[in-house]
Formats: structure tokens, sequence, C-alpha cells
């Protein structure tokens, strides 16, 4: 472990980060508000900060970087970046505790959007912007835009490149990473660009819409309102957040392979028609169930509101229009499986995943399979290509630490004194990267109420699960830190 | 630039590194999942797991967007197929393959002109047996490689330390040469590259790399205290495939030879084949075996097995054992920074030749050649100096060089000149030019015809 070097790279993130502050201060100086002297300073003292450790540790560059490296650039980076994200929050009027703002923050980076506001509305807008815009920077992953941008981590990238894209197996569209790494972001820019575009047609404010955009492709789920999109109160915005939401749970390589021409390649990839798929069935489960439980008087109504929650849990997004506990056990039910379901793998989606749950249903199949024909050679085939041992190893392994990491942290949150139905929501939804969860944590309420080491472990499941789990668990792993 | 590679062995591995550490698009396609793997864990290149001779994989690869195929597997046939395929898909794909068998050999000219065309046909074997041959006419040599059709040689020796040369600034160099003409381009010490300037001194244990005419060669080397001695008696131990064209050539040059094989049919074929030479069945470590054929009188061994560690202990043991010199075959790149430590200086690769035959064809501009220098930190170059680009025209010492890249040679028609900072290079000159492998892109940059950017 070259720890000077991990310094370096991460002094470079963050020194990247706060020049990305330009963006939320320009906004405040525009609408001359209270963000303006808090941003000043955090930016000031993020780069400054950054650039220390950059230029401290100039010497140590090196061509390569390991496995390890990689990883550990990754979690300590994340972590980094969540602290300086916050700075703006603490040092913005209204008392904000030092664990709150980064809650906030990293609830931003992961795309968690879970929030500890109260009032939303409140915020002056530069701050409300930044609040979008780092669950923006963190969807389509910060490294992965540094790889980008900053010419010095083209050799290593492809080990960070792993580290944090959220796929099992991930893509490389390009033979070079950093090509790779711009494609991902122009796709995503793109996109949301054009969200921004539908939603002011339908009558948004530009700053409303800007930040929708900038929180429905990372699947983040921070609203500029206190009733989150139920403020809009309109089917078209429904339906176009409902419509972007779930091209932000869909493989990017997918949407990459559609902008030169190729539209089969939706239908071609199983996960994609297994998670379009799943979301059809759910929808219209939901729907039904609602309906006949006359929440909704129309059908129409019904559907609406059920395919919006739907797609934004499953997509992990956590934008909210209408408040699903007051909803039929089923759909209640329907939602919490659908937490733990998540988005497609390489999307900007969070949860476990369709391509795990896809593949743990084949191994379980082929187990009983052999049952039958004990002597049978069976290979697990996806989409005709045969998954190796060794990734379906740790897909496995990935589901188990998932649901022990949250049965795990689910007890250790009861015992801050959270009752089960907030503690149980609440740990699904960070770990999900969702948002908003049930009981003392749902769609209306929000995260200020659980105790302050309640919110570190929170704090811990979002990063955890926006990381998936291997890259920042293997930092409490003995023989990670020996020579 | 785009280049696809089928083969991550050895050569298809340090290709795609040499490449993708030059910013090049790199796609590596293989069906060992596990050579694949090595390949992507350690560079940044796209690797595909499939038969590069299979057209589906070749397009999934893009070979329509690529400038350059290489055919490195094991099998000539796998290359030979993998190029026809790619003839088909992408005719103005320029394609290299290694085809090693010796019956191809006539062949190579017409897999040029018909299909599969393809552009070059490498077989290291033919190289490393021209690189025998020179490492023992040049006495000293540890290296040495031809320019200019044979006009110019460069050529590494290690500097003794009781070496007229050793601690000597180069810049007063002229006055121990006198008129010799020596332009020393590049030094290794302690396994770093070094491209001197006047102010640098030689020290002794230095791999001092110089460039010379063919005629002044031998001149060259006794300033560096090497001096010829002719050779005349060879023993080569293993009679494989470039044991056997090895034999062939010395038997022409009525060089005496004995060789070595394990294998007895293979022995049985040997000397059928072979007329003057003595083909002896044995080990080629075998103590008692090289004492009985008298090692003390043998001028150079050539250790030619398949197996790395037995070339390696044969040498040892040949030199130990009063052989005067020992030439080994070494394919594991991993092993080449030991052999100076274990003191093997000789060593021919035939892998490496593979890679130099490529890096030439890869470089932009009108580069007639390309070695890889030991360790492979460093290339020499020859190179056609365009009419249009930023190297012609202006005296050296005002052309940007990129940091580590010198000129060492010039020829200009059939005068060949040593330059200096006030030189000026014209149009159609050749250059030899050595470059550490961070200064590779820039000196593909000022070679190439500026058009290109437009």
């Amino acid at each position: 472990m070259r720890w000077r070097y991990i310094v370096y790279i991460v002094g470079a993130l963050v020194m990247f980060l706060g020049f990305t502050m330009v963006v939320p201060l320009a906004f405040g100086l525009f609408y001359t508000d209270q963000s303006v002297r808090p941003l000043l300073k955090s930016m000031g003292m993020t780069i400054m900060a950054g650039g220390v450790l950059f230029l401290l540790f100039r010497k140590e560059r090196t061509a390569s970087l390991n496995q390890r490296e990689g990883m550990a650039i990754v979690t300590v980076g994340w972590t980094a970046v969540g602290f300086f994200g916050a700075l703006p929050f603490y040092f913005a009027d209204g008392h904000w505790e030092l664990v709150d703002a980064f809650f906030e923050s990293v609830s931003g980076f992961t795309t968690t959007g879970a929030s500890i506001l109260a009032n939303v509305e409140a915020l002056p807008k530069g701050l409300l912007l930044w609040r979008s815009f780092i669950q923006w920077l963190g969807g389509m992953g910060i490294i992965v835009l540094s790889i980008a941008i900053l010419p010095f981590l083209g050799v290593g990238g492809m080990q960070l490149y792993k580290a944090e894209v959220p796929s099992p197996v991930p893509d490389k569209l390009k033979p070079r990473i950093r090509d790779t790494a711009k494609i991902l972001w122009k796709v995503y820019a793109l996109f949301s660009f054009v969200q921004m575009v539908l939603l002011m047609l339908g009558g948004m404010t530009f700053f409303d819409a800007l930040c929708h955009a900038f929180t429905t492709m990372p699947t983040g789920g921070f609203s500029t309102r206190n009733a989150s999109v139920a403020h809009f109160d309109s089917a078209y915005m429904d339906f176009v957040i409902i419509f972007f939401m779930v091209l932000a749970g869909i493989n990017f390589s997918l949407h990459y392979q559609l902008l030169r021409g190729r539209p089969l390649a939706f239908w071609k990839d199983r996960e994609c028609r297994f998670f379009l798929g799943a979301l059809l069935v759910l929808i219209a489960v939901v729907s039904w169930d609602v309906f006949s439980a006359q929440i909704y008087n129309s059908i129409g109504g019904a559907f609406r509101y059920a395919a919006f929650q739907v797609v934004s849990i499953v997509t992990t997004t956590g934008f909210a229009t209408a408040d699903y506990e007051t909803w039929p056990a089923l759909s209640q039910h329907i939602l919490l499986a659908c937490m733990f379901l998540g988005a497609s793998a390489g999307s900007t989606g969070g949860g476990m995943k369709c391509l795990r749950i896809m593949l743990c249903f084949k191994y379980c199949y082929k187990e009983l399979f052999s049952l039958v024909h004990p002597r049978a050679i069976t290979t697990i085939k996806l989409g005709g290509q045969t998954v190796s041992e060794e990734i379906m190893r740790s897909v496995l392994g990935f589901l188990a630490l998932y649901v022990g990491l949250f049965g795990l942290s689910t007890i250790v949150l009861a015992g801050f004194g959270v009752d089960f139905v907030t503690a149980f929501g609440a740990v699904a939804a960070t770990i999900g990267n969702i948002g908003p969860g049930f009981g003392a944590v749902g769609p209306v309420e929000n995260y200020a109420l659980i105790p302050v080491p309640g919110k570190w472990l929170l704090i811990w499941c979002m990063l955890l699960g926006r990381l998936e789990i291997y890259t920042v668990l293997i930092l409490l792993v003995p023989e990670f830190w020996h020579k | 630039m785009k280049v696809l590679i089928v083969g991550a062995g050895e050569v298809g591995y340090h290709i795609a590194g040499r490449l993708a550490l030059e910013n090049k698009e790199v796609v590596v396609i293989d069906r060992d999942a596990d050579a694949l793997r090595r390949v992507a864990e350690n560079m940044d290149v796209q690797t595909i797991n499939g038969s590069g001779s299979s057209p589906s994989v070749l397009m999934d690869a893009g070979i329509r967007q690529a400038e350059i195929l290489l055919a490195v597997t094991n099998q000539d046939e796998t290359n030979l197929v993998a190029c026809l395929v790619a003839d088909i898909l992408s005719p103005s794909t320029k394609k290299l393959a290694r085809i090693r068998g010796a019956d191809f050999d006539p062949y190579h000219e017409m897999f040029r002109e018909q299909v599969p065309h393809i552009d070059t046909v490498i077989n290291p074997e033919i190289e490393v047996v021209k690189t025998i041959e020179r490492l023992m006419r040049v006495p000293g040599a540890v290296d040495v490689g031809e320019f200019a059709d044979g006009r110019i040689q460069f050529v590494g020796v290690n500097l003794e330390a009781n070496a007229r040369l050793a601690g000597v600034r180069l810049s007063d160099l002229p006055e121990i040469a006198g008129k010799q003409r020596l332009l020393i381009a590049a030094v290794v010490r302690e396994d770093e590259l070094i491209i001197p300037t006047g102010r640098d001194r030689l020290l002794p244990g230095d791999l001092v790399y110089f460039i010379s005419e063919g005629k002044d060669l031998l001149g060259a080397l006794s300033i560096l205290d090497k001096h010829a001695e002719p050779v005349r008696r060879v023993m080569i131990i293993g009679g494989g495939r470039i044991g056997y064209r090895l034999a062939v050539q010395l038997e022409a040059q009525s060089i005496y030879c004995k060789m070595i094989e394990k294998n007895a049919r293979r022995c049985a074929v040997l000397a059928e084949r072979l007329n003057k030479t003595i083909v002896l069945h044995g080990d080629g470590s075998d103590q008692n075996l090289l004492n009985e054929e008298n090692i003390g009188d043998i001028d150079v061994v050539v250790t030619l097995t398949n197996d790395e560690e037995t070339n390696i202990l044969s040498s040892l043991l040949a030199t130990r054992l009063g052989a005067r010199k020992a030439i080994t075959k070494i394919s594991k790149f991993s092993y080449l920074p030991l052999m100076t430590a274990i003191g093997i200086e000789q060593v021919v690769s035939p892998r490496l030749s593979a890679i130099n035959t490529i890096l030439q064809h890869i470089r932009r501009g009108k580069v007639l050649s390309a070695v890889a220098l030991k360790g492979e930190q460093a290339e020499a170059l020859e190179a056609v100096a365009l009419e249009t680009s930023d190297i012609v025209g202006k005296p050296l010492k005002k052309i940007s060089f990129p940091k580590g890249a010198i000129v060492a040679g010039i020829i200009r028609g059939e005068e060949i000149i040593i330059p200096t900072g006030d030189t000026v290079i014209e149009p159609n000159d050749r250059t030899i030019i050595f470059a550490h492998r961070r200064a590779i892109p820039g000196i593909e940059k000022i070679l190439a015809v500026k058009l290109e950017y437009f």
C-alpha cells in the first residue's frame, strides 16, 4: 500500500470537488441569497485542503495502481468528498450539527436522498442547488468523472473504475478507460439535459427543472419542495420523471448502444428485460391493489400514483407523489421488497441489482436441478453466455453480505432506541440508496429524529450501498493492512 | 489509433502494454480467460474473450475501425485465418501475423500480394538467427542491431573497469577517439536508461550503446577495449527450429559446429539434414558430455532449448568450463533484468524480435525499423525525414525535441553524418533516433507529416 500516493489522488479529488462548488455559487450570486458566504468559505477550504495534499505528495505519482489501492482510494475518496461536500451546509445559517451536514452530504453523493431537513424550501437557492448537484456528481460517480477529466488518473483508472461502478462485471465500452468514462458522462449529461427541457415545457421553473433533472438521472431523490414531486401535482411531470427514472435504472452501456443506433440492445439484454418486466408486473399489482382499496377513485389515478411510487422505489430514486404508508398492506410489502430488488447493474440505481437477483435464482434452480440429476454437469448461462464460477461466487457473497449487514444494522439501530418498523425501513432505505423508508422515516417524514449514533450508522450504510459493500468492507479486513 | 491484438501470450501482452502506455486504443482477443484477466488487470485495454479467427468476435472488437491487426497467437493457422477473416471484413486494416513454420518461409511474399494480404509476416526465428550471427561477429557486444540495410550498426557493450573510457566525460570523447567516429547514444546504468549529454561521464559497469558505420566498427570497438577474435568453433545446445537454422547458416560460413540435442529422434532428423555439423545425443547441462566434447576450446556456445532454465544453466556451466562466450535464448521477459546479475550477458529472445518487427510497423511517419533496447525502456528508430515534418529544415538544437531522445545519426545518400546541434536535417534523409519510452509519442509527432493534424 502506497499511502502517500493514495493521499495524493484523494487530494486531487477534493480539490476537484472544490472547483465544482462554482456551480452553486453562481446561482447563489445570481439570486443574492444567504448561500454565498458559506459556499465561498467551503470552496476556499476545500480547494486549499485538496491542493495542499495534492502538492505535498505530488512526487509520489506512479504509473500503476493495484486493486487494493484502487479500493482504498475510492473509499477514502468518497468519505473525504462526503465530508467536504458537507461544509456548505455546516457553515450555513440554521445551526446545522456536523453529523446532520455530513448525513445530508453523504446522502447526496450516494444518491440516497434521505434528508434530515423538515423544511427544505427554507434553504437558500444556492444550497438547494448544491444539494441536487452533489447527487448528480455522485450518481455516475465522482471518480468516473475525474477519470474522464483529470489526465493523470488514466493509467490506474481501471482499478478505480472497477471499485466505483455498481456492477459485478463492469463493462468497458471503449478500449481506453478514459474514453469509457467520457462516454458514460456524456450520455448521462445528455439525458439530464433533455429531462430538464421536458420539465420546463411542463411549466416548471428553470431552477426547479434543473434541480429535479440533477436528482432524477442519478436516481437520487432530493427535491426542492417539502412535498417532493407531489408539490407540482401534474400528471405530465409525473410521467416525465417516471420515464427518466426508468432510463436511469437501465445499464448505461445499453443507452450507449441506443445512441449508436442499436435500439434492439434493450430487448436483447436479459437483465433489462427482467427489469422492465418486473416493473410492469409490480405496477399492475400495486395499481389494482390501491384501486380496489378505494384510495384513488379512478383507475387512471391509481395507475399514476402506483407507477410513480413503484418506479421511484425500484430504481432507488425515492421521489414521492403519495404517502404509501396509507396504502394497503400488500402494496406496502411490495414496496418494501422493491427496496431490496434495486435497478440494473451498471445503472445509477442502488439496491441488490436485478442482475444479481437473476443469477441467484438461476443458481438456486441449478442446485435443485442437480438434486434431480446428481451427475449432470450444468453451467449457469445468461443470454447465452456462461457465467463464470468466480462471478457467481462474488454475487452470492454480495447477497449474503447485503442481507447480513442489513440485519446487523437493523439490530444496532433498534439498540439506539428506534422502533422496529422505522429501524427496518431506515436501514433498507439507506443501504439500498433509496431515501424514504417506513415508519418515522416514511415518505412524508425525515431522518431528523434518528439519534446521533444512528445517523452515523446510516451514513455508513449509505456508503456501503453505493460502493457495493466489498469496496468499503475490505478496509475492515485485517489482511488488507498487512504489508 | 486503434489496434487489435489476437493472442494474449507473451508477445501480445507486451505489445499491448507498450501501446496502452502510448495512449493508443488497444483491444486484446484471446480464448483463454485467465490470460485476458492478466492483461485487463495490468493495463488500460479492452479484452474480448473469444477466438480471434471468428468473424463475429472480430466485428465485436471493432475491426472496421482498427488501423492495425496483430495476429500473434501460438498457432500459425489461427493467425492466418484471423488475417483472412479480417481481410474480408475490413480490407483497409493493416495486418501483421506471426508465422513461424519454416514451410511457410517461401510464401511470405505471396501472402502479401494475394489473399489474405498480410502486410508483414513476422518470423521471429529468422530474426533471432540473424541476431545470433551478429552477436558472434561483434566482439564484446551484448546487443547488436542494424540500420540502413546494415551500413550502420548500433552496438551495446559493457564497459569494463580497466577500459580506457571508464570515467571519461562524453565531451572529451573526440580527443581519445581521434579520427574514429563514435557516437554514444544511450547508457544503461543500474537498469535505468540514460540518454547522455556532453557533461555525463561513462562509469565502469555501464552498458554503452553506440552507433558506427559497418566498416569502422572494429576500430570503434577497440576504443572501448573490445578486440576481435575470430569465431571458429561453435556449440549449439538444443536442436529445435532455431538451432537447425543457425547450424545451416554456420555450415555455409565453414564454421566448425557441434550440436547437442536431447531427443534421439530429433537427432536422427538433424543428422540427416545437416552435412558437416556433429550432432550429439545428450543433455546440454551434462558436465561430462561437455568436457568430453572439449568445451574449453569452443569459441561460442549458443543455448537454444525450449526450456529457459536449462538454457541459463547450460550457458553458465559452459562458460565456467572454459567456453569463451555464451549466447542464451530467453523467452520469459521477467528473466531479462536478472541476466546481467547472474553473469549472462548475451541474450536473444524470439519474442523480443517479434516485438521489434511489430513496433516498426506501428510507428507513425515513415519509420523503417525500430528496435527495443535491453529491458524495453528505450527504442532505436530509423525513420525517413518527411518534407513537411517538424524535424526538417531547422538546426537540431532549435527543434523542440522531447526529453530523453537523441538523433544519433543521419544518412544522406552515401554519406553518414554524426550530427551536432547545428546540423540541419534535409528532406528524405534517414535519421536514427534513440528515444526513451516516455519520449516516443513526442518523437512520433515530430516525424509525422503536419497535414495529419488538419
